[in-house]
């Protein structure tokens, strides 16, 4: 009966061989019933608080951090992805502005070797024109060589058939003469 | 200083504060002796064992103590807020389901950085509870109300259990009892009653007079932790699982480490000291908690005694910052007891 009643119990203070029990149960009060209730209690507040508390809360939060961790990783596969696709874009950019760089270096030297064709052929054309012209030039002036002497010619026979006609008069050749040759440089002139 | 003076505000309120203080010294056990104590009532009856509150027993063999009522009420409380906490639980958590969420966060870390995430995890939920129960109770034990409200244990039954206790006769005028008035069953530790105590003796002589009586308040709500079965309990729980759980992952080696026969004598001897360090382990678990609350409530007590009005308030911040400490230093011993316990050569670094 010690053991279920020991708030009951009774050391006589000279038993000394009993003083811990004394002390133990009647001076800090341990009791198996106190005892007992306090186990029941906090085992059941510690069932009751694992069901409705632990196990719910800590499932939750499990099932939060793997979502946090998926949507972490899916984030970092969404950057890798969209920094390959932006890299393709660039090379491919590059790629179009080196073409065009090409593109139009071609043109320029098509253009280039157009322009020139162009004013080698004005060149030469112009100096065939010149040429021509020159030669034009050279036969008029042949012609009209020609024309003068022969009109010089036949102003000389003239003035020397006149003078002939007026035979032996020095006068009148100088005047003849003179005559001639002002006939000649009107001639000229004309 | 002489700027406090020309400040109307701050002078009323050094005026009020300096005043309050005079009153409490005044209303208080110093006062008593020049003829005040208007405030004080007779110091309380203070004993380690947990009172019954009831007269008789509840059935043969049980008396209902009021630290049993306490822990019902703090286990009633607990689970009270973790029903609300957890009965619409969102994704997004918002108030309770916040808070428990933050604790379990804390403690999960706590458990995690001493026992490693997979055993950390398994302790978590007991170094939780113990943390909520103990916590929650230290907090309860100093609302007003506990300990200064309760029933009148008649003169009779206290001569009865005095002697009972001391296995004799007692001396009746070193028994001191409290005078209440009228003839109810329920009693208040009332202000200006500093005066109103006789001892047994006196009271034997020539009782207390009409309209009133004699006898010891008994609280009906006292700190859980001041009873040391509370302690005790949750300290045979800890070491209870810690074992367990020891038992659970090395099998008959955690027995080994208590009897080993085959490393010698001196393996033989250190085992046995370790099996001492287990029992000293439950006797510290229960003592730290018992002894720091127990010392708590007494500190309580005398400061009201003494200083009625204002000597408990910086008291009140020490007692919430002790409860609090040592509910958390119960659940780190477990988790390190445990942790220890539990450790292989694989997870011993």
């Amino acid at each position: 009966m010690l053991w279920l009643r020991p708030w009951r119990l009774s050391v006589q203070p000279d038993g000394f061989g009993k003083w811990w029990l004394k002390v133990m149960f009647e001076a800090l009060g341990i009791n198996v019933a106190g005892l007992v209730t306090q186990l029941v209690s906090f085992v059941i507040l510690f069932a009751v608080l694992y069901k409705l508390l632990f196990k719910p809360i800590l499932r939750l939060m499990d099932q939060r951090s793997e979502r946090i961790r998926e949507s972490l990783e899916t984030a970092e596969r969404v950057k890798v992805e969209s920094a390959r696709s932006h890299e393709e874009m660039q090379k491919q950019i590059e790629a179009a502005r080196a073409e065009g760089q090409q593109l139009i270096t071609q043109a320029r030297q098509v253009a280039d070797r157009f322009r020139e064709e162009e004013v080698t052929k004005a060149r030469a054309e112009i100096e065939a024109e010149r040429a021509r012209a020159e030669v034009n030039i050279q036969r008029e002036r042949d012609a009209s060589i020609e024309g003068l002497r022969r009109e010089f010619a036949s102003l000389a026979i003239t003035a020397a058939e006149r003078v002939v006609k007026r035979s032996l008069n020095e006068e009148a050749h100088r005047e003849l003469i003179s005559e001639v040759l002002d006939e000649g440089s009107r001639l000229k002139e004309g | 200083m002489s700027k406090l003076f020309r400040s109307p505000k701050a002078l009323t309120i050094l005026i009020l504060v300096l005043g309050t203080f005079v009153l409490s010294i005044a209303g208080g056990a110093l006062g008593n002796e020049f003829g005040g104590g208007f405030l004080g009532s007779p110091i309380a009856h203070i004993q380690l064992p947990a009172e019954p509150v009831l007269e008789d027993e509840l059935f043969p063999g049980f008396e209902l103590t009021n630290t049993m009522v306490t822990t019902w009420i703090t286990v009633l409380a607990i689970i009270v807020l973790a029903f609300l906490a957890t009965r619409r639980m969102t994704e997004v958590p918002t108030g309770l389901q916040n808070v428990f969420e933050a604790l379990i966060e804390f403690f999960s870390d706590l458990a995690t950085s001493i026992a490693g995430p997979e055993r950390g995890r398994r302790f978590l939920p007991l170094a939780l509870t113990i943390f909520l129960f103990i916590v929650t109770a230290n907090w309860l034990g100093i609302l007003p109300g506990f300990g200064t409200i309760g029933r009148i244990e008649t003169p009779e039954d206290v001569i009865h259990h005095a002697e009972e206790k001391a296995g004799a006769e007692i001396d009746l005028t070193g028994v001191h009892l409290q005078i209440f008035d009228g003839k109810g069953f329920l009693a208040l530790a009332l202000p200006g009653s500093m005066d109103e105590t006789i001892t047994a003796a006196e009271f034997e002589e020539h009782g207390v007079g009409d309209g009133k009586q004699a006898g010891l308040l008994v609280p009906f709500l006292r700190s859980a932790n001041t009873d040391v079965n509370t302690t005790l309990a949750i300290a045979i729980v800890a070491m209870f699982a810690v074992h367990f759980w020891a038992f659970a992952t090395l099998g008959f080696g955690h027995i080994g480490k208590f009897l080993d026969f085959k490393g010698g004598p001196i393996a033989l001897f250190v085992g046995i000291l370790e099996a001492v360090s287990e029992v000293a382990r439950l006797i510290s678990f229960t003592f730290r908690l018992f002894g720091n609350i127990f010392a708590g409530e007494v500190l309580l007590i005398a400061m009201a005694f003494l200083l009625p009005l204002i000597g408990i308030i910086p008291f009140l911040g020490l007692e919430l910052f002790v409860g609090l400490i040592q509910a958390f230093i119960f659940s780190l011993l477990t988790l390190v007891f445990a942790s220890l316990a539990t450790a292989t050569h694989e997870t011993n670094h």
